[in-house]
């Protein structure tokens, strides 16, 4: 059973993606946490570890990727954690190449199906053999 | 990533939080191994409440302004439904506590009921023995949001606290069996709605009919009011039933559950593995004897 937390970190409030793909994983038969709009990077990183998730799965949509996304990789690595990330929302090209320099498993931009998202993750645990 | 029984024990003796979330992993996952390693920690007897009531009465609304008003370490259990089509579970009830999830006194965690009807999880037993290995002086189980008979929380709760909301039907639907019998307390949530006093007066009614005392409380969960006064009354009958022998008798009880609910979890484990184009019930029957048996 593949645990999911999909969390949306920073002050807009655009939940729709983030439900989207909540309710698509639910329906690929994964146990889907979600935690709401405006959560800190304290929060999620506390959340996932409590929750011992499997992935994380951040949606941003205000712009400030370049400073969240960041910040939470940093503050699972200080908490010790290999929880792999990923990242939904509108992310320029050189931004998501950035962010998956600095650790995120997969950025997805809009357009995305929903099949290939819950295909990659599957994909990622059977090449992790967990 | 593996961690050793060994690394747990520690883990969870010293506070760690990464530790005993993984240990409640286990619990749902292999029983086995979660019973071992419960018994190699030090348990503390917490007061276990276990908040139940209809989909959007307030459960988690109410779990929430508990945590901010109880000054002492609480786990919150929050069992939300999984899907009979895809087992998959979304698990939302997180979202009205968020606020305390940075809070070291606060361990909130959420479970799929995978497949279990009654309201609760199947590894309920284990996490709830597990919790109290956590060091907690309290531990509130949210249920999944119940019918009428999904009284299986009486089985496990020392209390059972049954929310209400005013709009939820007349008093035919409070004299039935069921859910209305397990109630330790009741709360009538959404307290700003004038119905609720009229609701709070009918239940009064309803009780003293029965020839029980049992107490009814108006609160807002949203705003806090009345909360204090459902604390006052949980913490006065923790200290009543350990007194009257309730408490050890509910224990007692308990244990013979848990034990009902590892060996149910292990025939329908051993059932899935059977081959479901089986149509003679005998076979199956000796089928499963000889795997519980090996």
């Amino acid at each position: 059973m593949i645990k999911v937390l999909i969390a949306k970190p920073g002050l807009d409030g655009h939940d729709r993606g983030a439900k989207v793909i909540a309710r698509a994983l639910r329906d690929a038969g994964m146990e889907v946490i979600y935690t709401g709009i405006r959560q800190t990077p304290e929060q999620i990183v506390q959340t996932a570890i409590d929750e011992d998730v499997d992935i994380l799965g951040v949606s941003i949509l205000s712009g400030a990727h370049m400073k969240l996304v960041p910040r939470i990789l940093e503050l699972l690595k200080e908490k010790g954690s290999r929880i792999p990330v990923f990242v939904g929302g509108i992310i320029p090209e050189d931004d998501a190449t950035e962010l998956k320099r600095l650790g995120v498993i997969e950025v997805y931009g809009p357009g995305t199906s929903t099949s290939e998202i819950i295909e990659k993750i599957k994909g990622y645990f059977e090449n992790a053999n967990i | 990533m593996q961690i050793s029984e060994s690394q747990i024990v520690n883990g969870v003796s010293s506070r760690d939080r990464k530790s005993f979330a993984k240990l409640l992993s286990i619990c749902e996952d292999n029983p086995v191994m979660a019973n071992k390693i419960i018994s190699r920690l030090q348990r503390k007897e917490a007061h276990v409440v276990g908040i139940t009531g209809s989909p959007g009465v307030g459960k988690s609304s109410i779990i929430n302004a508990l945590l901010s008003k109880l000054s002492r370490r609480v786990g919150v259990i929050a069992i939300d439904p999984s899907s009979p089509f895809s087992g998959g579970a979304l698990l939302g009830d997180r979202i009205r506590m968020q606020s305390h999830a940075t809070d070291q006194n606060v361990f909130i965690r959420s479970f799929s009921s995978r497949g279990a009807l009654g309201g609760l999880s199947p590894s309920i037993f284990e996490v709830c023995d597990a919790f109290e290995t956590f060091d907690m002086d309290m531990i509130l189980i949210e249920t999944v949001g119940v019918g009428q008979s999904d009284t299986e929380i009486a089985n496990i709760a020392d209390t059972v606290v049954l929310l209400l909301s005013p709009d939820g039907g007349d008093e035919i639907q409070m004299m039935k069996a069921g859910i209305m019998e397990i109630a330790d307390i009741f709360v009538v949530n959404k307290s700003d709605n004038p119905a609720s006093i009229g609701l709070k007066t009918k239940l009064e009614g309803i009780i003293k009919f029965g020839g029980k005392n049992i107490p009814v409380i108006l609160v807002n969960s949203i705003t806090g009011d009345g909360v204090d006064n459902l604390i006052k009354e949980l913490d006065s009958r923790f200290e009543r039933i350990r007194v009257d022998g309730t408490f050890a008798s509910k224990r007692k009880k308990r244990v013979f559950f848990h034990a009902q609910s590892f060996l149910r979890r292990k025939i329908d484990t051993i059932m899935q593995s059977i081959e479901s184009d089986e149509t003679d019930i005998e076979k199956i029957e000796k089928e499963l004897i000889k795997k519980l048996c090996s």
